[in-house]
This record gives structure tokens, C-alpha cells and sequence, in this order.
């Protein structure tokens, strides 16, 4: 099932397409949207959230129609804004507590709420200063927060990573992980650095030029034709590859004792190949695996780009 | 972990009730106000806005005491003194005064109203719950609006009944039987145009400060030039001056002009709705005649098209994403 399907977007700025006959499903779970800067990601989220009016196109999330019922949508969405948002001159007990009523608790368990998601997210007493005084990182938390208070069905998280340290991302990284893996929240993640996706998402949606380019889940995109296996042995073994090259494989040395073992069957009979392979050359297995691409590989060839646009943690740049 | 004060800090999700995604302008306009009650300034000038009613309460009650001593037969200077002052001048006086304590009010509570939330991205947070554009911008409005109107009606109405129980028999309630409707127009008029002003400043600017700055400023200079005018009009027509002397067609310019500030609009309004060219406070007696009350369907006009204006310019900067292209 899934928690948003889109047919057919088409979104303008002015003479600027920003999504094109965009149609999706986004399944439930934990959902990566990747692109690189400019691809449309923000638009589609803004645009689930009724913040700008399709041209053409229509859409449902949670069943509520995207065109019509904005407010019932928003009502059953948290947002994590990219960008650094507060209500000035509140602590962050008053701010939780106040976005709560504004998605329509009463204030008593608003506040009760606030204060169980803020030490959730890492605040503890930290939650009684003003949010104006707090650090990147912190701010990101009380962002996270505000939108988890209500208990929304469905988190949108925009660049959830922007501006933080590495053990602030790391940090952040966890608690999405940790919300979006069995409490029931399905979590959108928008994001152009794939090491973030990958630590948190199940699948993908890969958005580029306002067009869905491909999703599906991570393991699938990363798998490669063939299903080749990676093979450690304890030292080099030249008789190895030899033995294996008699019984029909393809061998690709990949340096440190591995090596990667393609043929023409299943991934057992490439498996019995490798020992019987290994025990003709005399020498030992330390590991064999399902070989697979990274996704940063993966990305890539999906995009039609070459590797020297992409910076792992600089994302995209085209 | 264990010294928190909440055990289980284990993700749960809410499944408490949520109200219909409706009417949100209520809880924005409810922290518009609990955030400006926080401030000792706006308890400072709601203290001193009601201040000539104030006065003329101390005023009328040492008349009664007074009047209560006179000897039998003596000319009672109650009488001579109620003779003199026109009861719904009184809330028109109120009402001026209170104006510059009004603008401040609407300073404090609205200037950062929209300016800081402006700063703060906050309308991403806004607009990403259930409330739209609708429910901002009249929430905001509201939050400023209500305690306007709460500071300027509360000593207005302590008056009112005050003189309705005292002065019953001096033509209190009879002078003007439609006082009380006439107040129920001006005053919610009155806060309601300094809120739309304030509301549209802030939304223009970024920094509460400046938006209240820039308020204030337009405030003042417009105010400095209706005191021009007083001036101008005081000089025209003072006690030397016969009926059909002078320049006529230059009073009736000045007397028009004389309600070209923010106050000046609120005081044309509040003569057109309650029916009162004015006189001179606390009764005192005036060699001048004053300015005239413009037609009340010209000050309304005003009054509406003015606030009309600010709330479009808010609505035009109310924006949920930058749009680019």
C-alpha cells in the first residue's frame, strides 16, 4: 500500500518547470527522495503539503486528495523544513507544545507531548531555553520535534543532515532511523548525499529534471546483473583463478585476495563453483558474499552521470 | 538516561485527539497575545490609556462632594459645571488621548507580530499544520485587535457606567440614547485600524523593531503635521473673527487636513460615529471653534480603505515558498 500516489504533476515557477509529468507511489516505510540539487524534491514535498498549486496533475496522500483536503493532509503530515525555522522568543517546550495545538491537540496533552518528543530527541533540560539561543544541531532537533508531535502518519524530512557536524548527523541519522523503523511512521527523506539515505532508508525515489528516474528498494538497485559473487581468500591464488576459468567463470581480480566470480547460473552453483574452484587450488575461503554495486554506483548509472559530478558528502554537482 | 524525568523515552506514537483541521486563527491569535502579556511594557501603557477618564471620574466626583455641601439655595457648581460639557465629548476626548497609548500598544504587541516570524522562517512551521494563509494573517490580526480593543473599551465602558448610574438625572442616558451602540462602533473601528496598520508594517520588514520604527515614524511626522494644522486652523478662526470673514475656502481645506495622520483618521471617525464636532476637555471653555466632523460616510470610507490596504499588503507578503523564475 502506498501512503502517496501522484499522477501526472506538472508544477511551474513561472516559465521554470520544477516537476515534469511526475507520477509516483511512495511506498510505506522509510523512503529516500534523491536528485541532485534542482531536481524537484523540495517542490514535491511542497506540493504534497498544498504550498504550490499544480498546473496540471493530480495526487492523493493517506487517501486525502492533494488539491482539495490540504488541510486534512497537513493535519496527518510532520515537516522538517530545510531550512533553520522557529517561532522566535519561545523555549522549545513552548514551541513543540504550541505547533501540537496548531495540528489540532488541546493544550494539556500538547505540552505533555512536547516534553515526551523533545527528551526523545535528545533535548532533556535544554527544552526550557529559547530556541534562538540554541545550536545548529539542537535547532534541527526542536525542527524534528515540531513536526513528530502530533504523531503524524507520514514525516516529511527536507535535508534533515544540513548544517551539522559529523556527529551531529550521525546523531540525527539515528533518531530518523529510529522513528521510521516499527512506530508506525512512514518517513519520506529528502536528500541529495546518498550515505544519509542509505543509513536510514528501506527504498528509493530517484527525482531528476522534475522526472521520477526509477524506485524501488536499495538492496534491488544496488544488486548487479548476474548475480556475481565476491570471493576473500586468505592470500593470492593465481591456481584459483585458473581452476575457476576451467569450470566456465568469468574472474575479475579486485585486489586484497578478492575476487569477484561471475557465470552464466545461480548463485548457489556459483557458490559450489568457488569452493570446488578453491579446493582443486588448495586454498582457503575467508569469505563469499552476493556481489553488489555501491549505491553511489548505482545512483549514478541511473542518473546517466559520471562519478566526478558527485562528492559523498557534497552531493551533486551538475 | 535513567536521571531523566521521563522514563520511557521510547518513540510512541500520539493517538490522543486532534480537533478538526478548522479555525487554527484562534490558537495563533491566542499566542499572539500570551507572548505580548509577557511584556511589562504593554501592562505600563494599558494602565495609562485610560487616563482621562480617569481624570474626568476624579473630576465629576469632586464636583458631587462638592455639590453635596453647597448651602441651600446657593447656585450649585455641579449644575454649572455638568451645563458646560457635552457627555459624548468625553469618550471622543478618552478616545484621543488613549491614541498615542494605542499606537504603542500596537507597537508592542504587533510590530514583530509577522516581521520576526518573517525572520525565523516561522511560516513554514505554520503553514506546514493545518492553518493556511486565512487563518495566519486573521490570527495575527486578532491577537493585536482584541487587546486593542480590550485596553481602549474597558475604561470607556467604567465610564460609561459610571455616569449612567450617577448622572442619570443629568441627561446621562437621555442626551444621546444611541451612546452606547455609538461606542460599540467606534472603539472595535479604532483598534481595528491600528491593528490592520500595525500588521501590515510588520509584514513588510523582517525586524519587529523596524517595522515599529517605521510605524512610529509615519505616526509622529503625520501627527507633527496635524498639530500644523491646529495651529493654522487656531489662527483662522479665533474670537476676532466674524461669521463670513476670512478665507473660507482655506479653513474648509485645513479643517480637511486636520485628519491626515493616523490619529487624525481615528478622531474623524470617532466624531462622524458619535455625532460631535468635540469641544474642549474637562469642560473648559474655548475662544476657538472646532475643527468639524467630515461626513461620516467619507471617514469610514477612509478608516476601511486604509486598513483594507494594509491587510492586502500583508496577504501579498504572507508566502509560503519563495517563488522563483
Amino acid at each position: 500500500m502506498s501512503v502517496a500516489s501522484i499522477q501526472n504533476l506538472v508544477v511551474r515557477y513561472g516559465a521554470f518547470v520544477a516537476l515534469n509529468d511526475f507520477s509516483v507511489e511512495v511506498p510505506e516505510g522509510c523512503t529516500g527522495l534523491l536528485g541532485p540539487n534542482g531536481a524537484g524534491k523540495t517542490t514535491f514535498l511542497k506540493t504534497i503539503l498544498g504550498f504550490v498549486r499544480p498546473a496540471s496533475g493530480r495526487g492523493s496522500v493517506l487517501g486525502y486528495d492533494i488539491a482539495t483536503q490540504g488541510r486534512e493532509i497537513r493535519q496527518r503530515i510532520g515537516l522538517m523544513p530545510e531550512q533553520d525555522c522557529h517561532i522566535p522568543g519561545m523555549t522549545a517546550v513552548q514551541f513543540v507544545t504550541y505547533a501540537g495545538e496548531l495540528a489540532g491537540m488541546p493544550s494539556d496533552q500538547a505540552m505533555r507531548r512536547a516534553h515526551e518528543v523533545l527528551e526523545y530527541c535528545g533535548l532533556g533540560e535544554a527544552r526550557y531555553r529559547n530556541v534562538e539561543t540554541y545550536s545548529t544541531g539542537m535547532k534541527q532537533r526542536v525542527k524534528l520535534a515540531q513536526a513528530i508531535v502530533h504523531g503524524p502518519k507520514l514525516l516529511l524530512l527536507d535535508e534533515p543532515t544540513n548544517g551539522l557536524d559529523p556527529k551531529g548527523r550521525a546523531e540525527m541519522l539515528d533518531l530518523i532511523r529510529s522513528v521510521s523503523h516499527g512506530k508506525g511512521l512512514n518517513v519520506l527523506v529528502s536528500s541529495h548525499l546518498l550515505p544519509d539515505i542509505e543509513r536510514v532508508a528501506d527504498q528509493v525515489i530517484v527525482v531528476m529534471k522534475g522526472q521520477l528516474r526509477t524506485q524501488g528498494l536499495i538492496s534491488d538497485l544496488k544488486r548487479i546483473e548476474g548475480h556475481p559473487m565476491d570471493v576473500e581468500l586468505i592470500e593470492k591464488c593465481p591456481e584459483f583463478i585458473s581452476a575457476a576459468q576451467r569450470m566456465g567463470a568469468a574472474v575479475e581480480d579486485l585486489g586484497h585476495a578478492t575476487y569477484r566470480v561471475k557465470t552464466e547460473r545461480t548463485p548457489e552453483e556459483t557458490g559450489r563453483l568457488v569452493f570446488q574452484a578453491a579446493r582443486e587450488a588448495h586454498i582457503q575461503v575467508r569469505g563469499l558474499a552476493l556481489a553488489e554495486r555501491s549505491l553511489e554506483d548505482a545512483f549514478l548509472d541511473v542518473l546517466g552521470v559520471t562519478a566526478p559530478h558527485y562528492h559523498p558528502t557534497g552531493g551533486f554537482q551538475l | 538516561m535513567a536521571a531523566s524525568p521521563i522514563a520511557d523515552l521510547s518513540y510512541r506514537n500520539y493517538d490522543g485527539v486532534l480537533l478538526p483541521p478548522r479555525n487554527r486563527w484562534w490558537v495563533i491569535a491566542k499566542m499572539t497575545i500570551m507572548q505580548a502579556l509577557r511584556k511589562k511594557s504593554l501592562w505600563v501603557f494599558t494602565a495609562l490609556s485610560g487616563w482621562y477618564y480617569l481624570a474626568m471620574i476624579f473630576v465629576l466626583f469632586f464636583m458631587e462632594q462638592s455639590a453635596a455641601s453647597t448651602p441651600p439655595g446657593a447656585p450649585n457648581p455641579l449644575n454649572a459645571y455638568l451645563s458646560r460639557i457635552s457627555w459624548k465629548d468625553q469618550f471622543l476626548h478618552g478616545f484621543g488621548y488613549g491614541q498615542l497609548l494605542f499606537m504603542l500598544i500596537a507597537l508592542i504587541i504587533g510590530a514583530g507580530a509577522i516581521a520576526n516570524d518573517n525572520r525565523a522562517n516561522a511560516l513554514l512551521v505554520y503553514l506546514s499544520k493545518p492553518c493556511d494563509k486565512r487563518d495566519y494573517l486573521f490570527g495575527k490580526w486578532f491577537g493585536v485587535f482584541l487587546p486593542l480593543l480590550i485596553v481602549s473599551a474597558v475604561p470607556s465602558l467604567v465610564f460609561y457606567f459610571y455616569g449612567a448610574m450617577s448622572f442619570r438625572e443629568h441627561g446621562f442616558l437621555s442626551d444621546d440614547p444611541w451612546l452606547v451602540v455609538k461606542l460599540a462602533t467606534m472603539l472595535p473601528l479604532g483598534a481595528a485600524f491600528h491593528a490592520s496598520i500595525i500588521i501590515g508594517f510588520s509584514s513588510l520588514f523582517q525586524q519587529g523593531r523596524i517595522a515599529g520604527a517605521t510605524y512610529a515614524g509615519l505616526y509622529f511626522l503625520t501627527n507633527f503635521f496635524t498639530k500644523l494644522m491646529t495651529v493654522a486652523w487656531m489662527g483662522m478662526t479665533g474670537t476676532s473673527r466674524h461669521p463670513g470673514q476670512g478665507p473660507e475656502g482655506a479653513i474648509a481645506l485645513i479643517g480637511k487636513l486636520y485628519y491626515g495622520s493616523i490619529d487624525g483618521v481615528n478622531i474623524a471617525m470617532a466624531k462622524s460615529v458619535l455625532g460631535t464636532d468635540g469641544s474642549v476637555p474637562f469642560g473648559f471653555p474655548s475662544p476657538f471653534q472646532e475643527v468639524p466632523a467630515p461626513s461620516l460616510f467619507f471617514s469610514l470610507s477612509i478608516i476601511v480603505g486604509l486598513s483594507a490596504l494594509a491587510m492586502y499588503v500583508a496577504w501579498v507578503r504572507i508566502r509560503p515558498v519563495e517563488v522563483v523564475g
